[in-house]
């Protein structure tokens, strides 16, 4: 009576090509980044002249600053002296070193010292950039949950874009209406939200009707969503709010001061004072993450996109789940559009989603499938985002094009780099025939 | 009889599509004319008729800016003067030229498709094969202009294979998914459109505005008819050549064998023998060369000087195209023949009626969805269902 | 409890799967369902697990008439399917796995109570020797041990009847008769058992009663203890059918397939294939039994070029060959049938002349610098089909619509159509009818003895490959644990080695 195949005795035997050439590429690895950190030092000699300087608002934006100030040169050291180290560690310890967490550390010391680098003297002020990183990733991080949702059912969602799009229009349009007629800024604000959910839902109905009842490619009703909704979307722009400038005035949203939390010093005006849209985004990562890996539904729902017929084998309503999980995943979206255009923005513009519908869905892989993975994903490509603005905004030397261009390319490596290493539902995509 | 009827069939859906997508695009119209629609609590009946004959006008706008009117056409070929020609027409013309770059992108994205891959690309590889036939005038423009065209042209056409290339290197070594590399791709061909349109070099002088300077100085793509205002070139000779040839190299060469292999099981192909990675390279490159070839010809030929709206919406269309022609290069060429009549046809309507162009791509997004789900339009439409042929889908 | 299905007919497209079939099993019992493939076992039993509808007829538990619109409402009643396919999620644990669908859930947002889960897999477990790891995920599992994950999943939901689709495809012989001892523990118990199966063998051993079916229909119903292998084969095919391959003895050649201490790695960073060597000559086949997963499949991939040999030597032909690709191997004279013919080796929506040419319309004379010379290639197509009997209406039919035994016949068509040093066949016969299954044996042993090629079968049907192989390797873990010649070679000495020991 076994349970699993008798122990077999272990052959001893030369290196095989895979290992050989996992080896080659360790050390190719780790001498590159040594000869990184050479690199660094070169630029530290230089530079121990120049201030780097990063500012912190106290408590809130505009009053008091606490600074932080070394020089360029000293970051290029510490980034220098890091990559000595890392380098030399991989190339002594091979493919066993976990080089990935190593980048934890390295990619930061860069980022600093580039920017300061290229800020030359100029004051970075370090809260702005990560309230920026916080704004950009929430309507991201909403994607990302919306991507997640739909793809761990067995939806292909790639339609987030088009539905942030709506989302946005819409929750201007029904504000501005609600606001006029009410002259309450609670009711249009809220109105805007709902309107925007529901309208997302109802783009996740139809994806999900035209996916599952019609057996419609599901990469190609997504792309159609999303070129229909920019079609809408300008064409109401154009012909619509144009001429009725009264329906792309909605109220902002204001945020909101956690009392006592936001007048801790530094971590206060940061993580304390944001929109609601921010804590929302919070508890519903914190939600999904339990909903997916803990309770039945969430059992469920991911059978039904690793092997939906095992869960239809055993009686579960496959397609219902998949219908639900794409509305549930349109409303994010679309909370997520009404997002661009009531807070800062104040209105809606054309296009005003930018790629960021793509980039949630790059966030979903690199966050692994994972909700929390995923926030952590937005917030390294709405730091990007940020570091770009910064760069821009205090007028450094250096192309705004290629500033531009950071967010997307660095979607590109990370989705290069990442697809591959990670697994997504293994029947995402695929239609489902039940009975 | 059954031979008409199945050299028909792959159209039937198609036109359907494309008849309901008129049907709903037309109550849209309705919908949003709100100074008529205004008229409604007093006069229903009016207001409705009113209406309808609000949308008639716009569509026969449509049909006269796109082809033309028959009667005038036909009496201005008898006046034998070059102008009342030239004005009769200026709308085919004009839907020609509209065309061609609509059969480049079509076919890049048929191509593609065929091969398994989603190249949303196209957009980005279409600029960036202007930019690259552009600045190729502008470093060689002391050669002889025959010479200069085919340098430009084939400066573009690479520039937009290069870019297509990697989407498809990424995919095949790292599973790189093409969908958000190529969107990705297309904000950065953006970026560095603008980046080059900057530079002193590119610019045209006289103004920060991000326009090239006029190409045309140097070399142009040749009229085929020495009328005034009409611009029709060979960007369509070219056009109509190349579907011919893609339409060869997928069904009569070993490559395209390869290509849609790979396009309908990558698994067997690759027990087959076939190089999987091999494919979707080839495949990207092909498809984004095509693109590049259609953004040279737009700029040298109907543009003449580089612009950051070059390429305005072409990216849907290419793929709205590819997927209304079943992949099939005679159905793109009389697809895109379609797109180009809307828009030339919409821009007549837009200035008549105040329609805007926006509503074209609504319809189109229409047709594609109707297009993309026949099962749909065939219950629709009542028809029975038959199981999907080879070809009619991806 | 009793429970009869009566009179059940089902219809699809151009087949009559179903034709008005009864059969009846009681409480405790164990009935052998036999039918070779094709004959309408796994339908019914598909109706019965309510995952299709009946056309007619009805399903009558203790007398009751019931319907299931759903797997949940025959689940519900009592009957537990183990399907031939399993249908469990790899990335899950076995609890999991288990309790899917019928997860016990506490607190207001139906968490799921792992852990009283556990609790009853592991009771579960016990009480019927099963053994199984209850955190071990699903795709770290040996096949054998996934089955009784699939048996626990009926246990857990108090099945009184329990289907097993083909349970022993893919068992070693001693995992056979375990599986038995549980099946008659089950039954013991009062848990019916309905057992389907094409093996004579198996079903005289476990069943209490055997019922026939052949086309869709019933043949007969028969008591094991009264009737003959001869004469179930007979109420099977319709004729005398004993898996005997009519070959000569074998007259080995010059060696064409060398393998010297191959490792070969898996998908997972593990290593597959644990140092094989092996010799093929020409005009000898090979056969290499085993049961799935025990390397055979990263062997064959890393033979045909589809997979790189991590390290030791192979050579075909006499040439040594390292890191060559699909084709070169190709052109060295080897043909492949994959496992797979569906996913691996046709091409569905292409048509039969295309498929006909997928490896070899680089050459002369289907194309000639680049193009493809569409004469050329429908004469050759056209004379394949004759040659190899595929039946079908034209060469331009879409290869996905033929039937298992003539997609096969292309794929056979296709490798044969040249001349060849080595043939690679994987499951060649798997799915296939008794008659494709003659017919494919014929070619391979008519390549064999008139062109002389060298043959490398991999098979699980320890029936094919005592009937076909001259030479029979076993694998085991990873390695060639032994190597017997066809003759003396038994089920007992054989079976032995697929489980690892002798």
């Amino acid at each position: 009576m076994t349970a699993a195949a008798p122990t077999v005795t272990p052959i001893v035997r030369e290196m095989g090509e895979a290992d050989r050439r996992n080896l080659r590429s360790a050390r190719i690895r780790g001498a590159v980044i040594a000869a990184l950190g050479l690199v660094c030092f070169a630029a530290a000699s230089g530079s121990f002249g120049v201030i780097a300087t990063f500012s912190f608002w106290l408590v809130k934006q505009g009053g008091e600053a606490f600074t932080i100030q070394t020089s360029v040169g000293m970051l290029w050291l510490l980034a220098g002296i890091a990559s000595g180290v890392i380098g030399m560690v991989q190339m002594i310890k091979g493919p066993a070193f976990p080089w990935r967490k190593s980048l934890l550390i390295l990619v930061p010391l860069y980022v600093a010292a580039i920017v300061a680098a290229l800020l030359d003297g100029k004051v970075a002020n370090m809260t702005n950039v990560f309230a920026g990183t916080l704004e950009y990733a929430v309507p991201v991080s909403l994607g990302a949950f919306a991507g997640i949702l739909s793809e761990r059912s067995g939806m292909l969602n790639i339609a987030i874009e088009g539905k942030f799009l709506i989302g946005a229009c819409t929750a201007a349009i029904c504000a501005s209406i609600a606001f006029t007629a009410t002259g309450s800024k609670e009711i249009g604000v809220i109105v805007g939200v709902l309107s925007a959910m529901l309208a997302g839902i109802g783009l996740g109905f139809l994806l999900a009707w035209l996916g599952i009842k019609h057996k419609v490619d599901q990469i190609i009703a997504g792309v159609v969503v999303n070129f229909g909704a920019i079609g809408i979307t300008n064409f109401l722009f154009l012909r619509v709010l144009g001429n009725n400038p009264w329906l792309n005035t909605p109220p902002t949203i204001e945020r909101i001061r956690i009392p006592v939390l936001a007048e801790i010093p530094v971590v206060g005006p940061l993580f304390f004072s944001g929109t609601p849209y921010l804590y929302f985004t919070l508890a519903v990562m914190l939600f999904l993450t339990y909903m997916l890996f803990r309770t039945r539904w969430g059992l469920r729902l991911r059978a039904s996109g690793e092997k939906p017929s095992a869960a239809g084998t055993v009686g579960i309503d496959v397609i219902k789940i998949r219908y639900r999980a794409m509305l549930l995943a349109g409303a994010l979206a679309g909370i997520a559009g009404s997002y661009l255009s009531l807070s800062t923005a104040g209105s809606f513009q054309l296009g005003m989603s930018a790629g960021k519908g793509f980039i949630a869905l790059a966030a979903v892989i690199f966050g692994a499938w994972n909700p929390i993975g995923a926030f952590g994903a937005a917030l390294v490509f709405g730091f990007s985002d940020a570091i770009q603005s910064l760069l821009s905004i205090l007028g450094v030397d250096v192309p705004p094009q290629l500033l531009n261009s950071v967010p997307y390319l660095v979607t590109i490596i990370v989705v290069a780099g990442v697809v591959g290493r990670v697994r997504g539902p293994a029947a995402a995509g695929q239609p489902y025939d039940q009975g | 009889m059954k031979r008409l009827r199945r050299a028909i069939q792959p159209a039937i859906v198609p036109i359907l599509a494309i008849l309901s997508a008129f049907l709903v695009g037309s109550v849209f119209m309705f919908i949003t004319d709100l100074e008529n629609l205004a008229h409604f609590p007093t006069d229903p009946g009016g207001t409705i008729v009113a209406g309808i004959v609000n949308v008639g006008n716009a569509y026969y706008a449509m049909i006269i800016g796109a082809f033309g009117d028959p009667t005038r056409i036909i009496a201005a070929i008898g006046s034998n003067d070059p102008k009342v020609i030239a004005a009769a027409i200026r709308p085919l013309t004009e839907t020609l030229v509209a065309a061609t770059p609509l059969i480049f992108t079509g076919l890049a994205v048929a191509v593609a498709f065929r091969s398994g891959v989603f190249n949303i690309g196209v957009e980005g590889q279409f600029i960036l094969g202007a930019m690259g036939a552009t600045v190729a005038v502008l470093v060689f423009r002391g050669l002889p202009p025959p010479i200069l065209l085919v340098v430009a042209i084939g400066a573009g056409t690479l520039t937009g294979a290069a870019w297509g290339f990697i989407p498809g290197f990424l995919k095949a070594r790292t599973g790189a998914h093409e969908v958000i590399t190529t969107i990705m791709l297309n904000y950065v061909a953006a970026q560095l459109v603008l980046f080059g349109l900057r530079s002193d070099f590119l610019r045209a002088p006289g103004s920060d505005a991000p326009v090239s300077k006029v190409l045309w100085t140097f070399v142009r793509v040749p009229l085929i008819f020495d009328l005034p205002a009409i611009r029709l070139h060979y960007g369509i000779v070219i056009a109509l050549i190349m579907a011919a040839v893609v339409s060869w190299f997928i069904f009569k060469t070993t490559k395209g064998f390869e290509l849609r292999a790979a396009g309908f099981n990558l698994h067997a192909a690759r027990y087959a023998g076939m190089s999987a990675g091999g494919s979707i390279m080839l495949a990207m490159a092909l498809s984004g060369g095509l693109a590049g070839l259609g953004g040279s010809f737009e700029v040298l030929g109907t543009a003449g000087q580089m612009t950051t709206d070059l390429s305005a919406g072409f990216g849907f269309n290419a793929i709205a195209l590819a997927l209304l022609a079943g992949n099939r290069p005679l159905g793109i060429v009389l697809a895109a023949l379609l797109f180009g009549a809307l828009r030339t046809g919409g821009g007549l309507m837009q200035v008549k009626t105040g329609i805007p162009l926006d509503l074209i791509v609504f319809i189109q997004a229409l047709v594609i969805m109707f297009v993309a789900a026949p099962l749909l339009v065939r219950s629709i439409f009542r028809m029975n269902a038959r199981p999907l042929d080879e070809g009619s889908t991806i | 409890m009793r429970l009869e299905l009566k009179d059940i007919t089902k219809r699809f497209p151009g087949v009559l799967a179903n034709d008005r079939i009864t059969i009846t099993v009681d409480k405790g019992e164990v009935l052998g369902l036999l039918g070779e493939n094709g004959a309408g076992k796994t339908t019914l039993m598909n109706i019965l697990s309510g995952l299709y509808r009946p056309d007619s007829g009805e399903i009558l538990i203790e007398g009751e008439r019931r319907t299931f619109e759903d797997p949940r409402q025959a689940i519900a009643a009592g009957i537990g399917m183990v399907h031939q396919h399993f249908q469990l999620v790899p990335v899950f644990d076995v609890v999991e796995s288990v309790a899917l669908g019928s997860e016990s859930v506490t607190g207001p947002l139906g968490t799921f109570d792992r852990k009283s889960a556990r609790k009853r897999v592991v009771e579960l477990s016990e009480q019927y020797g099963l053994n199984v790891d209850p955190d071990a995920t699903i795709e770290d599992l040996p096949v054998g041990v996934r089955q009784r994950v699939e048996i626990l999943k009926a246990l857990y939901r108090k099945s009184d009847v329990l289907v097993l689709d083909e349970p022993s495809a893919v068992l070693t012989p001693a995992e056979t008769e375990e599986l038995f001892d549980i099946i008659r523990g089950l039954a013991e118990g009062g848990t019916s058992v309905i057992f389907i199966t094409h093996k004579l063998g198996e079903v005289l051993e476990v069943a209490d009663r055997i019922t026939v079916l052949r086309r869709g229909a019933v043949a007969g119903t028969v008591n094991p203890k009264e009737t003959t292998r001869e004469q179930l084969a007979q109420l099977m095919v319709g004729r005398d059918v004993d898996l005997i391959v009519d070959k000569g003895p074998s007259k080995p050649g010059e060696v064409v397939l060398s393998l010297k201490d191959v490792f070969v790695m898996d998908d997972r960073f593990g290593m597959a294939v644990k140092g094989v060597t092996l010799d093929v000559r020409a005009g000898e086949i090979v056969a290499i039994a085993g049961v799935q997963g025990n390397g055979q499949t990263e062997l064959v991939e890393a033979i045909v070029g589809l997979r790189t040999i991590d390290s030791g030597e192979m050579s075909i032909g006499g040439e040594a060959v390292h890191r060559a690709s699909p084709r070169h191997i190709a052109d060295l004279g080897v043909a492949h049938i994959p496992e797979d013919r569906i996913r691996d080796g046709l091409i569905a929506p292409m048509t039969i002349s295309e498929n006909y040419i997928l490896n070899s319309y680089h050459r002369q004379p289907y194309s000639s610098r680049g193009v493809l010379d569409r004469k050329e290639i429908a004469s050759h197509a056209a004379q394949g089909v004759q040659d190899f009997d595929i039946r079908t209406p034209s060469i331009e039919t879409m290869a996905g619509s033929l039937s298992g035994g003539n997609q096969q016949k292309v794929v056979v068509a296709r490798e044969f159509s040249r001349p060849l040093k080595l043939v690679v066949a994987s499951q060649p016969t798997r799915g296939l009818d008794v008659g494709s299954i003659e017919y494919i044996h014929s070619q391979i042993v008519a390549q064999r003895d008139d062109s002389g090629a060298a043959i490398l079968i991999v098979s699980t049907e320890l029936d094919e490959v005592l009937a076909v192989g001259d030479r029979i390797a076993v694998m085991f873990g990873g390695r060639i644990i032994g190597i017997l010649e066809g003759a003396e070679a038994t089920r007992e000495a054989v079976g032995l080695l697929m489980g690892g020991e002798g």
